[in-house]
């Protein structure tokens, strides 16, 4: 038996964890263990994972606690010991000074004296443990004054003592644990699993008034989401961030949410985080906030990327649908437009612009046969045809306009008229397209509007 | 003793220095740069065409008046390589032209950003993206500070192949600019334009140049140059041969 156990960097901000309700980094390494074995559990502050039938899966007992000391600390673990048994790796681990920030270095501080947890015998745990103070062991917490006063301040004084009377005066539990402890007595725990649906709360020590303060929680329940995904190998699709008012200073307000969707599965957490942090900013509070809730009602299967050798495959930077997603929050979604072709020949109407965020884009070119008459057309299309101020017979722009080219007549799509209620007087009107060239305004796309009445002139394009 | 030094540490030539070029002669660019499709164009800038990873200025007197003549061939290749991001665009660009022309309207992005601060932060962050194509940015009214900025992030993009362009007032030729590279376009004789090189990384060059840059459509009317009469809009008599030479082309 090879048990591991890791403590998280706790945040200072966090009320004090009780057993239901583990911190959220604390989930978040404990799903991050799931990959080395399917047994971990979460014992008041620390992770134990037992992993002896996985030494051999994993190259060896060496080559495992190499590879869990150097990727813990990324997930946040600051100390880890390991021991034969688990009360023994959990008492070592509570020798170790917590840190309460995490630091940048990223080293994980291990007990000066480990265990050779693999050749260890009896006796050498024995040894071991009887050093400890007693304090390391949970269940003399209640008993801590009486065996004070007795004298007792190692474990080994504490096993010292009559069996008999240390139960009768304690109770079995203590007993117990000293057994579990040395081995004596197979342990039994719960072990974790991973949940179907994410589903994490997280509640505030004090009240947060304004929204960006929001945003500290979330992260730290996005990395727990990130841990959650990351085992599930899936990703992200919608995201629901809710959160409670203070109860008593609520009145009317109902408790609060937040929805969030991607256009592709993603389990990017710097996204994620930016992406909260935009919606965060334009919500104002009607209350103080006193717990947030982060859950994942939509998630894919996400097939990630293998990572390449070249160095130019490897750049960093966003992606264009993050790209894409960040500015549609700031700007609003119809701000930014993909267009997509339609095939009409009236030129207001042969194109289609659609929010990109929304919109995926399409994966194969399209392959569609433009009428060749179409290079003779301008790029530029102005938005609302502009009525010309008329002169003489010839229509003014920045200047009398030479008509070099045309007519070429358009007339509109009488199928229109039936479904749109909109009084389009010219929509049926017939359009004489000519190119015209202004002095200052270069080469100009207009039409003149035959309806009943006087001709009228138009600006459609700009040859630019 | 000197003679000594130079022969044991000879002085490194220009061309071997990142970023250091004779007054007189053009800078070879270490970076790449994107071909313009006007050979005389191409002939006078360093590097022979657009730099990539740096910010080109682009002046004309109004916005939407030359910017797809003088850049249509480079945006052509750029638009293979990413998407064309267009930031406070003056008109809508319209998608089957281009695409004819040869840029692909699924590789268009438009953005309709409307106050100076939304474009500046839109192409900021364009810049950002590993993917882009290339980057066209109107900005009517910006400082040089802001110019500054974008600049660097245009120099430190993840996107090493990506073209910006700021489409600036020619009012602005009298201010100052970091970008590296300042073109003042205007219509020259006949259909030709005349670009004048404000800034370059080599000589100055006064005369401006005149760049032949064409869209199908004014091929197809070269035969009208000899036209003295209008058509008479009084009567629609519509001109059947020029509709039968525009069709054919």
């Amino acid at each position: 038996m090879l048990w591991i156990a890791l403590r998280a960097t706790a945040s200072a901000s966090s009320p004090p964890h009780d057993a239901a309700h583990p911190a959220p980094e604390q989930l978040a390494l404990a799903w991050w263990a799931l990959q080395f074995s399917p047994r971990v559990c979460v014992v008041q502050e620390a992770v134990l994972l037992e992993v002896h039938d996985s030494l051999r899966l994993f190259g060896g007992q060496r080559a495992l606690l190499q590879r869990v000391r150097s990727e813990a600390a990324q997930q946040g673990a600051s100390a880890l010991a390991v021991a034969p048994t688990a009360l023994a790796a959990l008492a070592l681990l509570r020798t170790l000074p917590v840190v309460a920030q995490a630091e940048e270095s990223a080293k994980i501080s291990e007990p000066l004296s480990p265990i050779p947890a693999k050749s260890c015998t009896p006796a050498a745990l024995q040894r071991t443990l009887d050093a400890l103070p007693i304090e390391v062991l949970s269940a003399t917490h209640p008993h801590a004054p009486t065996l004070q006063r007795l004298g007792c301040r190692t474990l080994g004084q504490l096993r010292a003592l009559p069996r008999g009377g240390v139960s009768r005066r304690f109770g079995a539990a203590l007993l117990e644990a000293l057994d579990r402890a040395y081995g004596l007595r197979p342990d039994a725990l719960e072990w974790l699993t991973l949940p179907e649906a994410f589903s994490a709360r997280l509640e505030f020590a004090g009240r947060i008034e304004v929204a960006e303060g929001l945003l500290f929680g979330a992260r730290r329940l996005l990395a727990q989401l990130g841990a959650w995904l990351q085992a599930r190998q899936r990703g992200v699709v919608a995201l629901a961030l809710h959160w409670e008012y203070d109860l008593v200073r609520r009145g009317d307000a109902s408790n609060g949410s937040l929805h969030i969707r991607t256009a592709e599965a993603t389990r990017d957490l710097v996204h994620l985080t930016r992406l909260l942090g935009e919606h965060l900013a334009r919500v104002t509070l009607s209350a103080p906030v006193v717990a947030i809730r982060l859950e994942a009602p939509q998630t894919e299967a996400l097939a990630t990327q293998s990572i390449s050798l070249l160095p130019e495959d490897l750049r960093e930077g966003e992606t264009l649908q993050q790209f894409i997603e960040r500015v549609s929050v700031r700007l609003g979604a119809e701000r930014v437009l993909r267009g997509q072709l339609v095939a009409d020949h009236r030129p207001q109407h042969m194109q289609r612009w659609q929010p990109a965020a929304t919109t995926p884009a399409p994966t194969r070119k399209s392959k569609a046969k433009l009428p060749p008459h179409l290079r003779l057309h301008p790029p530029w299309l102005l938005r609302e045809p502009l009525r010309l101020a008329v002169q003489g017979e010839r229509p003014i722009y920045q200047g009398p306009l030479t008509l070099l080219a045309g007519p070429e007549r358009l007339e509109s799509g009488w199928w229109s008229l039936l479904s749109s209620a909109e009084a389009e007087g010219q929509e049926l009107a017939l359009r004489d397209y000519f190119v015209a060239r202004s002095p200052h305004a270069g080469l100009l796309w207009v039409y003149r509007r035959r309806s009943a009445g006087e001709p009228a002139w138009f600006l459609q394009g700009v040859y630019g | 003793m000197s003679a000594v030094l130079r022969t044991l540490h000879p002085a490194p030539s220009p061309a071997e220095l990142a970023g250091v070029w004779r007054a007189d002669q053009l800078a070879q660019a270490a970076q790449a740069t994107l071909p313009s499709g006007h050979a005389v164009l191409d002939a006078e800038l360093p590097g022979g065409g657009w730099p990539l990873g740096q910010l080109s200025e682009v002046l004309q007197a109004q916005s939407g008046l030359h910017e797809w003549r003088l850049l249509l061939p480079a945006l052509q290749v750029a638009a293979q390589r990413g998407p064309l991001v267009l930031v406070g665009a003056p008109h809508l660009p319209h998608l089957p032209v281009l695409a004819s022309l040869g840029i692909a309207p699924e590789r268009v992005l438009r953005i309709d950003a409307r106050t100076p601060a939304e474009r500046l932060w839109v192409a900021e962050q364009a810049l950002r993206c590993k993917e882009l194509g290339a980057l066209l940015a109107w900005l009517p009214q910006v400082r040089t500070e802001q110019l500054r900025r974008l600049q660097l992030a245009a120099q430190g993009s993840p996107a090493v192949q990506a073209a910006a362009f700021v489409l600036r007032p020619l009012t602005a030729q009298h201010e100052s600019s970091p970008a590296p590279l300042r073109v003042a376009v205007q219509s020259g004789q006949g259909t030709q334009l005349a670009l004048q090189l404000l800034k370059r990384r080599g000589p100055l060059r006064e005369q401006p140049l005149a760049l032949d840059a064409p869209l199908p459509v004014l091929a197809a009317l070269k035969p009208a140059r000899g036209r003295t009469t209008e058509p008479n809009h009084a009567v629609d008599r519509p001109a059947r041969d020029r509709i039968r030479q525009l069709t054919a082309a």
